[in-house]
């Protein structure tokens, strides 16, 4: 018999002998009914007193000295006993692993902050604290924005596009750059990670003042190499031997004058805030004074203008000067005097304005299109020596575009051609009346 | 706690729009700091470009102002706030007023960065202005953090902080006058030096009214025009009270 039933038993029996035991003694002092009644409110007595007992040991929350219990009551202990102590377990080591992993996120050596749906703080880590001087506890519930001021930070909150982290300088601590990353997860819950990328940014910044630096330090000895051989070649006294050479010397130092040129402009393009100015272009104008240029050269192949709207553009001038005219250059370099070269500009429903330059040249095999815009990349190294492109031009050209919210796209088939398109955003073009000059102005 | 007083509304359309309301003061703040900012680096930077930007952006600030208002005046018409709420109104009406001019003397301070940009620039490359420029940035940061955490006790000392502002400007005044009087050709510049001096002072004046209006959403205790030791007397004596 298991001890559950016996401890029945037990009672039952205990129960049921104290009942006789009534009956018995009713018959002796002649009332049977009496006799049970004293007997079993004497048992109904010790079960009432051992459920006292019980009560006031849960009560009392000392768990750990249960109450000696004979029969069912005491097996009614020990399950509670063992229900508590299997509660107790289990909360431990949920507690174990939930200590853990706040210690683990504690230690991370990025800052954490837990937002909910209102961008308002839930928790965050050490790191957090620091990078951003939160208050533990005091802060709790505040709205991130509330204390993370920056104008760009709270854009970046309100756009809700997470896709790219984001990148201050941090607000009284100089020489201190924060990168800010969104992850959504959960129901409407945010994580924000923080991180000091003060070493990158200064990294970078360095990169590019060396690249800066050392295309300025070039560029006077330069000057210096280029303008005697510019006089020596033009010297007739000269060995007509030397000639060749001399002038081979003058179109590469010309060359390395080019690039160093377009280094400048490209580091200059990467100083330069993020969004372009808004000065009014003339689009047309521009488009047909690139096209006299290439026209008046000796030898040109056929370039076909058509603008199809008068629409000029907002930006920065030199920038998208530099831009079109590195495209019609490029097209007119890479295609034959017999080739063709058509320039368009238009704007489309969209209110979207587009320059695409097409050209009859070799074209360019496709698994080198995306890499087109890298810095120096050539598709063969034989082709650029021969025309005397610097490889700068598309860096340049892409760059520009970025800063005007405007994209390029490379569309080309070898031996058949190449077209170049750029898309301008519709808030980048000025449709040249006076009433869209003074919305462009707001 | 003080941050309850937000929180304990039957309508929670009109907790919202206090907290968006103080969210869009703060936000204000946070612009009108990264103004001052950027006006300062042109100063350092001699970058005339930065300066006129910060200029023009002056314009938005002053937007800003105007909207906030305007919300505020919405506020005060709908939902005819009490207590607490109302101290929380008023005091964003006069913070905004504040964090307005703090933008205004941001301009100024651009204006003449470019304008000092074409010059040659001193020796000592604004060295005591640099030192200043911080007390204040981090003054108008610190007033704006307590006004964010309603932290009466900060606010009241990022506005003790004002007498170091007092004294660093009277130091740099003489010492503006010192280079006056050895080399007249640089008047023209110092003299703008110290309209910049003159600005940074202002700032520090209007954060400490900002910390000023942070005691009073807290405690309701105007404590405008009342010295500072009065003040922390009176708010250790209700700080005890039970």
């Amino acid at each position: 018999m298991n001890p559950v039933a016996q401890a029945w038993a037990y009672t039952l029996a205990r129960v049921a002998g104290l009942a006789a035991l009534g009956v018995l003694l009713g018959l002796m002092l002649g009332s049977v009914i009496a006799g049970l009644l004293v007997m079993l409110s004497i048992a109904l007595t010790w079960q009432l007193f051992n459920l006292y007992r019980l009560d006031y040991w849960l009560r009392a929350r000392n768990l750990r000295e249960p109450p000696n219990a004979g029969g069912i009551w005491g097996q009614v202990i020990t399950q509670v006993v063992r229900l508590h102590r299997r509660k107790r377990f289990h909360k431990q080591r949920l507690l174990d692993v939930f200590r853990e992993l706040r210690h683990s996120t504690a230690a991370m050596p990025d800052g954490v902050i837990v937002l909910n749906a209102n961008n308002e703080i839930v928790w965050f880590n050490r790191m957090a604290m620091r990078l951003l001087s939160l208050r533990r506890r005091v802060d709790i519930g505040l709205r991130i924005s509330n204390l993370v001021r920056d104008p760009r930070f709270v854009q970046f909150l309100d756009k809700a596009d997470f896709s790219a982290p984001l990148e201050v300088p941090h607000a009284n601590r100089d020489g201190l750059a924060l990168s800010f990353q969104v992850v959504p997860y959960g129901r409407q819950q945010r994580l924000l990670l923080v991180r000091d990328v003060s070493r990158q940014v200064a990294l970078e910044s360095m990169r590019k003042d060396f690249v800066a630096n050392a295309s300025h330090e070039l560029r006077s000895p330069l000057t210096v190499i280029t303008g005697y051989l510019e006089t020596l070649v033009q010297d007739t006294d000269i060995d007509p031997m030397l000639q060749g050479p001399l002038g081979e010397m003058r179109r590469q130092s010309d060359r390395m004058n080019a690039i160093v040129r377009d280094l400048l402009e490209l580091s200059r393009l990467d100083a330069g805030d993020a969004e372009a100015a808004y000065d009014t272009i003339d689009v047309a104008g521009l488009l047909a004074m690139l096209n006299k240029d290439v026209t008046a050269r000796p030898r040109h192949p056929q370039v076909l203008l058509s603008i199809e709207s008068p629409a000029g553009l907002l930006g920065d001038e030199a920038e998208v000067h530099s831009v079109f005219a590195n495209l019609v250059e490029n097209a007119v370099k890479y295609t034959p005097d017999d080739g063709q070269v058509s320039i368009r500009w238009w704007v489309d429903a969209q209110g979207e304005a587009h320059l695409s330059v097409t050209d009859t040249g070799m074209g360019i095999p496709a698994e080198h299109i995306p890499r087109l815009t890298e810095r120096f990349y050539r598709v063969d190294a034989g082709r650029a020596r021969t025309t005397g492109g610097t490889g700068l031009g598309l860096a340049i050209v892409k760059h520009a575009l970025e800063h005007h919210g405007a994209r390029l796209h490379i569309e080309s088939e070898e031996g058949v051609g190449s077209t170049f398109s750029c898309y301008f955003p519709a808030r980048r073009v000025w449709q040249g009346g006076r009433q869209s000059t003074i919305d462009a102005a707001r | 706690m003080e941050t309850a007083d937000l929180s304990h509304h039957i309508s929670r359309r009109f907790n919202e729009d206090l907290e968006h309301l103080r969210g869009r003061a703060l936000a204000m703040g946070g612009f009108v700091e990264a103004q001052l900012a950027k006006a300062l680096t042109s100063l350092y930077e001699g970058d005339s470009s930065l300066g006129e930007s910060v200029a023009l952006d002056d314009l938005k600030v002053n937007g800003m102002e105007v909207s906030i208002d305007e919300e505020c005046s919405r506020i005060l018409a709908t939902r005819a706030p009490a207590a607490g709420d109302l101290r929380v109104v008023v005091a964003i009406i006069k913070a905004i007023t504040d964090l307005e001019r703090i933008g205004d003397e941001g301009e100024k301070i651009g204006l003449i960065a470019s304008r000092l940009a074409s010059m040659e620039r001193p020796e000592n490359k604004y060295r005591e202005i640099k030192h200043l420029g911080r007390i204040v940035s981090e003054m108008v940061h610190d007033a704006l953090d307590a006004f964010a955490r309603l932290d009466a006790e900060s606010a009241l000392r990022v506005a003790r902080q004002d007498r170091l502002v007092d004294e660093e400007y009277e130091a740099i005044h003489r010492q503006c006058i010192t280079f006056m009087m050895e080399d007249p050709r640089t008047i023209r510049r110092v003299l703008d030096v110290m309209w910049v001096v003159r600005s940074l002072e202002r700032i520090g004046d209007h954060a400490q009214n900002i910390c000023e209006y942070v005691i009073y959403m807290v405690h309701g205790k105007d404590v405008r025009h009342t010295s500072l030791e009065d003040v922390e007397r009176e708010l250790r004596a209700k700080g005890s009270q039970p």
